[in-house]
């Protein structure tokens, strides 16, 4: 996600984009402390991922955007979470 | 609607001349008619965006003018993008859709996009 000339964004840029913006907003909600706590994890994975990952890579990347939006409705529904660090590449678990 | 309001009446009004050959300002009884008149002085929505630009952490205060590009000149990137919208949201009470908040890149364009907002407080 480096810069760009003039800001046209393909379809997975702004799906990534928004996915970010959707933790932003939840983190909102949170307590000020959780709030900077979930901030900064979540910066800070976007942009590792940003370098790590070839941005033509859809495969990884739509990955990567399933499991952000699994870990953002969790984000949502529990009062008071704490975003864990954890970065295992767990197999996606059935979830009900 | 407003400044709509305002330009017919001051179209159908005289408004005197002072001798004097000072300039005079719209009286003050017709601003006082705009019911929408805690919309933000340009002025107002610059500073504060600016201010808010200047205050992220990543950027380099003296670099930040009114026209400045988020990306090309502040050396941002798009996830910083982002982060300063929400911060232009918080401040301003607003809400931007993801449509409209992919577009502004820029100093001017989030002051444009402000600035016309009816809701921005």
């Amino acid at each position: 996600m480096g810069a760009s000339r003039a800001q046209k964004l393909s379809g997975i840029q702004k799906q990534v984009l928004s996915l970010y913006r959707g933790f932003l907003r939840t983190a909102r909600s949170k307590t000020p402390e959780n709030r900077a706590h979930i901030e900064s994890l979540v910066s800070a994975e976007f942009r590792k991922n940003s370098h790590l990952i070839d941005r033509k890579n859809f495969l990884h990347i739509e990955y990567l955007l399933r499991r952000g939006k699994k870990q953002l409705d969790q984000l949502k529904t529990v009062e008071s979470v704490r975003l864990s660090s954890s970065n295992v590449e767990l197999p996606d678990t059935k979830t009900q | 609607m407003a400044s709509a309001l305002r330009a017919a009446i001051l179209g159908h009004i005289r408004v005197p001349v002072v001798a004097n050959g000072s300039k005079l300002l719209t009286p003050l009884w017709i601003r006082s008619m705009s019911s929408h008149d805690d919309h933000l002085e340009k002025t107002q929505v610059i500073d504060r965006i600016l201010d808010i630009v200047k205050s992220f952490p990543k950027v380099d205060p003296s670099k930040v003018t009114p026209e400045v590009h988020f990306q090309k000149d502040l050396g941002l990137d798009s996830l910083d993008n982002v982060e300063i919208i929400m911060a232009i949201e918080e401040e301003f009470k607003l809400e931007i859709p993801d449509k409209e908040a992919d577009k502004i890149d820029s100093c001017a364009l989030a002051i444009e996009y402000v600035y016309n907002h009816p809701m921005a407080s």
